[in-house]
Parts: structure tokens; sequence; C-alpha cells
């Protein structure tokens, strides 16, 4: 075999071989995970591809958009360790449509490699490995566990409030707020603000108060790797310019947004002593129909507080108007007060449209919250609402 | 490597290398000059010098190694056509409903974002500022600073207004970098929010002498007509395709003797005729606008008394000639004519047609 020559040969040329045999199902389940990074409108080439390393220890693939790094292994049979590069979107379509089975990866000269199995032989031209950017390394010291459940119920819960507003940059992530024994994130974009915490934690390497704002890229990429994952907790690790977290053998890596975020606590109504208390499905239901005739840029809907009732309505001039009556226990002061729709609806859509939910108001020009009304609820969940004029 | 590659407007280059000595780079920074002055050149630079990991001295002021990982990547941009074809290139491979949204960008290190005018259009767009205000409020990660390097002033007006914000306030850890060759292509807003240091023309005896230095393999009458033509830019002058501007000279020649002697149409159309629709026809005509403007200049120098400044010394004998029956405001009617040109070939007029109606006019307009 001509072959065997060249090979005596390379080895001198480290990391320009690289020979490895993997299962396909390990391989896409790692692809899938890592190939959510990868940008798909980038024309810096080398980032629309996979870094591809094998050694010992089995298959490291590592992606980046520069902003956000994943790094994922899988086990391999390692025949000759090395690296290379792939394309990211033709190696996952393609190895999704592999049969189950054996995969072997081969990298040949100039950067092609080869892919094999069963009787499928492809190649695809990589790049040189010395363009892939460097990927930070995580932290030894200073790691904190965090509940794997926890954060995933709590991104949920504020993810939807991040700002959208590029230019409004300390408002684009969610603030986490660790303590020695609570934890808490909160998310705003200065119209409404989402708050959640969570008492009885146990952090022991934090002392004081840690506040980190979280990109909302990187919180939607954590949300989508907590949902494919059982490990109960979430390795979390800062420096100055990175955020790291670690969710079993997958790294996550973000770099951090800059400036303060608001100081939010001194948004938090003191004093909304007139509250109402309604089931969400009800509420939601209600919100849905009367918003149909709301005004289509503002969504503005009139929340009316009067003796026992919750009355709903909008107006606009083109569709016409609508009021929908929900009975309940309220012995206050009559109010009038005006909300976006779709910001009430975000809310009832994270806490499940289940039990019920507090409305808690001062009056028509102050802020309105919400929260469940469940004593039980492990999470302090609170909602605030900016008011509209009507 | 390091400044001392820079040539020319020494006191420029002394000032940004001291502002870095001081940690005082200015956050938003317009760089003027003549196209091949070697704006691009020092703003690369000068990512290279805020950043370098072994941040050499040379007299007395920050320098850089161009050898360390940051000073390497950030060199790598520095080549900046190939990099711009090679982001082009995959553009062009992306699936069609992505090719619309995304928009050129170079980044051969993560802190240092080069945004170059977009193709087709050639103008900065709406979706680079856009990423540019996404990513400057990220910190650096490996920089000590941010470089945002726009290398051109030619804005959609909506990418100029959003770039307002951000260029009045960048985080402190990050530079915009504007490049200009006109200050004047860019909003008086954009003018006020950044602080503007222009790169001047070099003396043409140094241009010479620096041609017969690294361009020994030209004829001396072609580096004396080199050097003039470019202005005073080193880039210019060191990259000068005398060829290809001497073929548009001679199509620019036609259409003025066309225009001031009796006009040889078959010949005229037969020149106009090539330059066709496509990014080469544009490059070609914008060549064959420049060789006309250069003429005019001379045309202006020679009716003013100024022979000595001219600047196609090969064709002083033809333009004397020509100059006697032209006059001051034939040359203006002729350079709007040229503006009228260009700004059609903006709005993908057919070019040959508005050359034909661009020589017609300068003939209709009579001689002086």
């Amino acid at each position: 075999m001509p072959e065997l020559g060249l090979e005596q040969e390379k080895p001198i040329v480290q990391g320009a071989s690289m020979e490895i045999t993997v299962s396909r199902q390990e391989l896409l389940h790692e692809l899938t995970a890592a190939q959510s990074v990868v940008e798909r409108k980038t024309t810096i080439p080398i980032l629309s591809n996979f870094l591809l390393e094998a050694d010992e220890g089995g298959l490291t693939i590592a992606a980046t958009d520069l902003d956000q790094s994943m790094k994922t292994s899988c086990v391999a049979k390692v025949k000759k360790p090395g690296s290379c590069t792939i394309p990211a979107r033709k190696l996952y379509d393609y190895i999704k449509l592999l049969a189950d089975g054996d995969i072997s990866i081969k990298l040949m000269d100039n950067h092609w490699v080869q892919i094999r199995s069963g009787r499928s032989n492809t190649k695809m031209v990589g790049m040189a490995r010395a363009n892939f950017p460097q990927l930070p390394e995580f932290p030894s010291t200073s790691v904190t566990a965090l509940p794997a459940a926890s954060l995933k119920s709590m991104i949920s819960k504020t993810i939807f409030a991040i700002s959208n507003e590029e230019s409004r940059y300390t408002l684009n992530g969610a603030l986490l707020i660790l303590k020695a024994e609570s934890m808490a994130m909160v998310a705003t974009d200065g119209h409404r603000l989402s708050l959640v915490e969570k008492h009885g934690e146990n952090f022991p390497g934090i002392t004081g108060e840690k506040k980190t704002l979280i990109p909302r890229k990187a919180l939607a990429e954590l949300q989508s790797l907590l949902s494919n994952t059982d490990v109960p907790i979430v390795e979390f690790a800062d420096d100055e310019n990175t955020l790291y977290f670690r969710i079993g053998h997958r790294t996550l890596t973000s770099r951090k947004l800059t400036g303060q975020f608001p100081n939010y606590e001194a948004v938090m109504p003191r004093d909304n002593n007139k509250f109402v208390v309604v089931k969400s499905e009800e509420l939601g239901g209600s919100i849905q129909r009367v918003a149909q005739f709301a005004d289509e840029r503002s969504g503005a809907i009139r929340m009316r507080l009067e003796q026992n009732e919750l009355k709903i309505s909008s107006s606009s001039t083109d569709a016409g108007e609508s009021e929908d009556t929900i009975e309940t226990p309220y012995s206050f002061d009559p109010i009038m007060v005006g909300f976006n729709s779709s910001y009430m609806l975000d809310f009832l859509k994270a806490i499940g449209n289940t039990g019920e939910v507090r409305l808690e108001f001062k009056d028509a020009q102050s802020a309105g919250q919400m929260r469940p009304e469940d004593g039980t609820e492990e999470f302090k969940y609170r909602y605030i609402i900016m008011p509209m004029r009507i | 490597m390091g400044f001392s590659d820079f040539i020319g407007n020494e006191g420029t280059v002394r000032r940004l290398r001291e502002a870095i000595a001081l940690g005082r780079l200015p956050n938003s920074l317009i760089l003027t000059g003549p196209r091949g002055a070697g704006k691009y050149t020092l703003a690369v630079m000068l990512a290279q010098a805020a950043n370098c990991l072994v941040q050499p001295m040379t007299d007395g002021l920050p320098d850089f190694c161009g050898s360390c990982s940051n000073c390497s990547r950030i060199g790598q941009a520095l080549p900046l056509e190939p990099r711009v074809e090679e982001a082009i290139a995959a553009r062009e491979e992306l699936r069609e409903t992505d090719k619309k949204e995304t928009r050129v960008l170079v980044q051969t290190h993560p802190d240092v974002l080069v945004i170059p005018p977009d193709p087709p259009q050639l103008l900065i767009k709406l979706g680079q500022v856009r990423t540019v205000v996404r990513e400057i409020y990220r910190m650096p990660g490996e920089a000590r600073r941010a470089m945002y390097i726009f290398t051109s002033a030619a804005f959609m007006k909506e990418a100029a207004n959003s770039l307002l914000k951000v260029l009045e306030e960048p985080p402190a850890y990050a530079t915009i970098i504007l490049l200009a060759e006109n200050t004047g292509e860019l909003l008086p807003t954009i003018r006020s929010r950044a602080q503007i240091l222009r790169l001047g023309a070099l003396p043409l005896e140094e241009i010479e002498r620096l041609l017969a230095e690294r361009r020994s393999d030209w004829k001396p009458a072609q580096r004396a007509l080199v050097a003039r033509l470019a202005e005073g830019a080193v880039g210019r002058a060191l990259k000068f395709n005398l060829e290809g501007y001497l073929t548009s000279r001679q199509d620019a020649l036609l259409l003025l003797r066309s225009a001031l002697a009796e006009p040889d149409h078959s010949a005229l159309f037969r020149m106009t005729e090539a330059y066709r629709a496509g990014a080469e026809g544009q490059e070609k005509t914008s060549g064959l606008l420049r060789a006309v403007a250069s003429l005019l200049e001379d045309l202006m120098l020679l009716l003013a008394g100024q022979p000595t400044m001219v600047r196609n010394i090969d064709l002083e004998r033809e333009l004397g000639t020509m100059s006697q029956s032209v006059s001051l405001t034939w040359i203006e009617s002729a350079v709007k004519g040229m503006h009228q040109v260009e700004s059609g070939m903006r709005r993908n007029l057919l070019r040959s047609l508005s050359l034909d109606s661009f020589a017609a006019g300068l003939g209709g307009q009579g001689r002086g």
C-alpha cells in the first residue's frame, strides 16, 4: 500500500493528521448542541467552521461567533490524534442524513477531510486550524455551582422582558444576582420588568452580592442546553471580559456586556394597595379577546376595577370596541389603568397560564404589579408594567 | 515592523502615538486624506500599537512589534482587498435568504472590526452599523482597546444616522475610526462628534525619492510621471497602475478631443461602447473619469499660467494646444458634466450612453 509510506513520513507534522471513528448518534447529538452558536450570516469564513480536536480523551468539537463559543466533546476511537476544521452547516446537514452506525473522519492534505460511513464516502474542505480563533478557557478558580433547574426556570421567567433595542445596551441582558443564600434574576426593557428570586440556596463561594449581566443570546443558548440535559448543576464562572457556563461536558462562554444595569429596586412599587386575584387562564383569554380590538401599534387595553368586577376593554377607530368582564372579589375604590396587552400576556405565558394571578395597583399613573397567587411557590416572582394613558 | 514603515505625515503619526502613550486615544476619530495617503494603513497600525503584547518603544513613543498574536492577527486585515473579496465570496456561498441580510465585514482579530463599503452599491449600510452598535458594548476579549474601522465615508442615510449615538459616546475601551477622502461626504453631525486628523500630501521630491528607492524597475520618465500623478499619496505612488491609467487617459483624451476639435463620432462610440455594465465596467468608468479629471486640472493649471505644476508631463504639448481653445467656464461645465456621469453610475444608468451624452455636452457647450 503506497499510503503506508506516506503515513510514516507524516507524524513529524503534528496536527496535520487526524483519524477517528465515532458513533453517528453521539456525534450528531454534540453537533446539534454546537451548531447553534455558529453564526449563519457571517462573512468571516472560519466562523462557519467547527473545530474538531482529537486526543486520548476523545473528540472535542468547538464553535464560535466571536461573541460566544461552545465547546463540547464525545467519545471517539482515536487512531491518530490531531485537529481540523470542517464547514459547520454542511457537516451537520450531512451527518443528519447518514444512517446510524460508525463514522470515520480523516484529515487529508490541504485541509480536505474525508468522512466515511457504511457505503457513503464524502470529502469536504476545511480551513487551516491556525485560523480558528482561540477560545477562552474555563477558569479553575471561583467557580459557582448553580442549580440547573432553578436557572432554567429563572431564564424562562425573565428572558422575554429583555430589551430588543440595541442602543439600550445595559438592558440587552438579564442580571443574575447571587447572594450566599439566594439567587435572583431580573430583566427589563424600560416598559416592564420581570424579577424572580429564590431563597434557600447555598453558594459557599459568594460573599456579599455578585451581580452579573448575562446577554440575551447567552441566555437563549443556556436555555436550549438546559432543556437537553439532566445534569443537576451548572458551573458558572467569570473573569474580566467573559462569562463561562459548564453544563456537563459542554462549555458555553460569552463576552460580557458593558455598563451598569439600572437600579431596579428603585422602581419596585411599594404601596400598590388595591389588588384583585383572578384565574390566569380566564384573564389570559379575556385579554386576548379584547386585544383584538386594541390600537394595533400600542396594543393598549383598559383594566377597570369596580365593585367585585374586573372589566377589560379596548377600542380602536378601525376595528371597533370590545369588553370582557371577570367577576372577582374587589372592595377597594374603583380604579382604571391602561396597559399594553402583550406585556400582560407575556407574563401569563411565563407562568404557564395556570393557577391564579394577583394584580396590584395604586392609581392610573403608577406601575402595576403582577405576581402568581400561590403561597407555596418556591420562586418569588414579580412583574411590573408601566401604565399607559388612553 | 513599526511606525517607521509609515511614510510621511510624521506630525499626525506622532500625535496619535503620544495619545496612545497617555492612554488617551480618542474614542471617535476621523482620518482624512486623499486616496492612497495611508489612512487605512495608519488605522491598522494604531490598532496594533494600542493592543501589542510586547509594546516596544521607539523614539520614546509606543510602537508595535508586528509579530505578537494580537499584532499579527490585526495585521492580517492590512491587505484589505483580498479580505473583502474573501468576505464577498463567503457571502456568495450563503443560502439565498441569508445572502440579502448579510453584510460584508472583516474581522481578523476578535476585537478589531473593519467595516468596508458593502457591494454592489459600495456604501456602508445599516446592517453593518447595527453590528457595530451591538458588538461595541461587549467587552473586548483579547485586546486592550477594541477598534472599529469604517473604511469609507459613503454611508447610506439611515446607517449614518444610526451611528450617531454610539459615535458620540463609545464605551471607554473602544475607538471608532472613520476613514474619509473628503470629510464633506460625512454628515455634519458625524464630523462634530469625532476628532478629525488630516493626512496631507507629500512633497513631489519626497515621492520621487521614494519611487527611485522602491520602484527602481521603472524608467525615470515613468517615475517622474507617476510621482506627479500620485498627488502626494504614498500608497497611490507605490501601487500606481501606469498602464491602466494610460489606457484610461487615452480614452479621456478622445473624449476631450472630440469635444474640442472636429468630433469623430465613430471612434467615440467605439470607445464608449467598451464601458459596459457590471463591476469591471464600473471600475473602468471611474478610471476614465479620474483621467478626465486630471486632464481638466492640467488644462486649468495651464490656463492659470502654472505650467510647472502640470501632472501629465508627457502630454505637455498637446495639453498646451488644447488649453488655447478652452475657457474656465468650459472647464467648470465639464466638471459638472463629470459629476453627473458619476451620480448616474450610482443610479445604474447605462454607462456608454451617459459617457456619450457627456461628450456631446462638452462639444455642445462650445469652446472658449
